[in-house]
């Protein structure tokens, strides 16, 4: 064998990783990190879109003062059980961590204290006799939001395990219905809410045409203040059931087959073993799907934005709408900046949960 | 007894299917009617799951007239631009963390790991300001730059590499061959699954893409599919009608639909990876 002679100009291992990595770390830096310090920047000011875009000196250091006008308002008080119940769970959930401190795993535990922490600190604030918010939009806004994520997730999440216990089966017919239940996971946001829209429709809906032959007075499901929230949660649930389904089914591929078999030589129906076997060991999956989901779910947009424009009487106003409003509309940069920021923590806390369960997971 | 609960369970889960089903089946059949049939009813027959009457004419009036065909190239190459840049950045990061060594290796990596955690919402304004700034707004590139740099793809990358055999790259080294062509012509071709895995989840991310379009794009010369349907539905059932409406989403669909079904296993596989993974 030859020996090549190594030419003068090859690079070290070090100056060929820079080469490899000088792409990624250039579109990286410009429009992600650079844009991400920028944003918090944008936060700290008075910054009207227009004003600056025509005299970039028209913007004004304010510090927190968005922040504050966010969050904040006049004659603001907090008290420990202004609201019993989700306190009361707080600090319930609180004495169940400090109990079982030993034994359950680090991941629930940390999501557990920020639970309570949020349900005990959040819910004790509330407005003294003459006070109001100074934003009064944001707070119902991020409710809203919540909302609009405790009603989608679980959904998904009962919906898609259940799902996927009934489709764990390596036939030809499991993998047609299969595909049938993912197909809408690859639609377009536009394309759902397209579909979904004249699906509710009380003039030309599907559904208004059932009710109608059922001679029931079809319902208006996006300008009706009860059912617009409803309406968009059933689009959403329709929608990202796939993905859920898809990681169920592989976690349940890892458990062991003859569990199953030999339950049902001792007689165990089908629901039985789905609580007695399925459910306890596809608890890492079951986490890391709804931490998923949630971070998923808190970035909604779309669907608030096409089907109801955030009506009727702003019942699905969510966060990122509230962000492109505040934006686009208002011009106020500075406060939508903040917003962000705001939500930027709120997913980054669960993005942080994800990265933990999805290690603890390998 | 095992095969006759196996029945049961089919023609239980059939109806759940059947009803997930209904919606798109519906814009599929309304997209074929006539649009003066739909003015008066959506359920002529079987409640509008039906296409009879039955026409073409909603996709031939999307063809010769309106702006769906320049969108839907719009969005070919967007989604196709995107999807390369991401495949160039992602597979040769990936493959300088998963197999080089040099200084600081661990601080860029983690790094690479903090922006998985700054969501789009986060840095749309101040994008928004940049891109208007340089004046970049109303072109192609302006809807796929940003996007580009995602770090999840590095990372998917990364972890594939770490899977190849060392051995390989040594053998190689011993020929006398360099760092630039080990890549270029042992790993790449190595990482066909891979790479093909990450083209198809970049394309169909590319693709459905919403809110970046929604701001940075106001000429609709310059609309995707994804965003010219949303024009559409603002003015919806009064202009157009609604069988070409429909006949719009399912053309938006087709392509995505069609790349999903014949590399099912790809995305599946690439989803649970990216769920695992974070």
């Amino acid at each position: 064998m030859k020996e090549r002679r190594s030419s003068p100009f090859m690079l070290s291992e070090t100056q060929a990783a820079l080469v490899l990595l000088l792409p990624f770390f250039a579109v990286y830096f410009c429009f992600l990190v650079y844009p991400f310090v920028q944003g918090l920047w944008i936060s700290l000011h008075d910054w009207n879109l227009l004003k600056v875009a025509f005299n970039p000196s028209a913007k004004e250091f304010v510090g927190l003062e968005n922040y504050r006008r966010l969050f904040w308002g006049r004659d603001v008080e907090w008290h420990p059980l202004h609201r019993p119940v989700p306190q009361g769970l707080g600090f319930l959930m609180l004495a169940l961590v400090g109990w079982g401190w030993l034994r359950w795993r680090r991941e629930v535990l940390f999501v557990a204290v920020v639970m309570a922490g949020i349900l005990i600190v959040g819910w004790g604030f509330h407005l003294g006799e003459d006070g109001r918010w100074f934003d009064r939009r944001f707070w119902p806004t991020v409710a809203r939001t919540v909302t609009f994520v405790a009603l989608t997730v679980p959904s998904i999440v009962i919906i898609s395990l259940l799902l996927a216990a009934a489709l764990n089966q390596r036939t030809r017919t499991m993998a047609v219905l299969r595909t049938l239940f993912f197909v809408s996971q690859v639609l377009s946001v536009t394309v759902v809410t397209l579909i979904w829209q004249i699906m509710f429709s009380p003039r030309q809906g599907l559904i208004a045409n059932v009710f109608e032959g059922l001679s029931l007075e079809p319902l208006t499901w996006l300008t009706n203040e009860h059912l617009a929230m409803p309406a968009l949660v059933i689009t959403t649930v329709w929608w990202s059931i796939g993905i859920a389904v898809m990681l169920f089914l592989a976690g349940l591929q890892d458990i062991n087959p003859e569990i199953y078999e030999a339950s049902e030589m001792d007689g165990a129906t089908a629901v039985q073993s789905f609580f007695l076997i399925t459910i306890p060991n596809i608890g890492t999956t079951l986490l890391l799907v709804s931490v998923l989901q949630i971070v998923l779910h808190f970035q909604v947009f779309g669907q608030s934005h096409l089907m109801t424009g955030g009506g009727p009487n702003d019942e699905t106003q969510v966060l990122v709408r509230y962000i492109y409003q505040t934006a686009f509309r208002d011009s106020e940069m500075g406060r939508a900046s903040a917003m962000a920021m705001t939500l930027f923590v709120i997913i980054g806390l669960f993005s942080v949960l994800q990265f933990l369960l999805g290690r603890g997971r390998q | 007894m095992r095969r006759s609960n196996q029945f049961w369970l089919i023609i239980l889960l059939s109806v759940p299917a059947f009803i997930w089903s209904i919606p798109t089946l519906w814009m599929l059949s309304l997209s074929f009617q006539p649009n003066d049939v739909l003015a008066r009813t959506t359920s002529s027959t079987g409640l509008g799951l039906i296409p009879f009457p039955f026409t073409f004419e909603n996709y031939w009036a999307l063809i010769s007239y309106g702006k769906t065909p320049q969108w839907f190239l719009n969005s070919l190459l967007v989604a196709g631009g995107m999807t390369l840049g991401v495949l160039v950045v992602s597979t040769t990061a990936g493959f300088a963390l998963a197999r080089l060594k040099f200084p600081y290796k661990r601080i860029v990596i983690f790094v690479c790991l903090l922006g998985l955690m700054i969501p789009e919402q986060a840095v749309f304004l101040p994008l928004y300001i940049m891109f208007a700034d340089f004046g970049w707004h109303n072109s192609l590139p302006s809807l796929i730059l940003p996007r580009i740099a995602v770090p999840i793809g590095v990372f998917l990358m990364m972890q594939f590499f770490r899977g190849t055999p060392k051995e390989i790259i040594e053998a190689a080294k011993m020929e006398g061959a360099g760092w630039l062509q080990v890549f270029w012509h042992i790993m790449l071709p190595l990482s066909r699954p891979a790479i093909t895995t990450l083209a198809i989840l970049t394309f169909l991310y590319a693709w459905n893409d919403y809110l970046w379009p929604l701001v940075s794009a106001q000429r609709p010369e310059v609309f995707t599919v994804t965003l010219g349907l949303a024009s559409l539905q603002s003015n919806f059932a009064q202009s157009e009608g609604l069988g070409r409406i429909m006949a719009s989403g399912v053309t938006a669909s087709l392509p995505i639909v069609i790349l999903f079904l014949i590399f099912q296993r790809h995305v599946v596989q690439a989803l649970s990876l990216g769920g695992s993974k974070g």
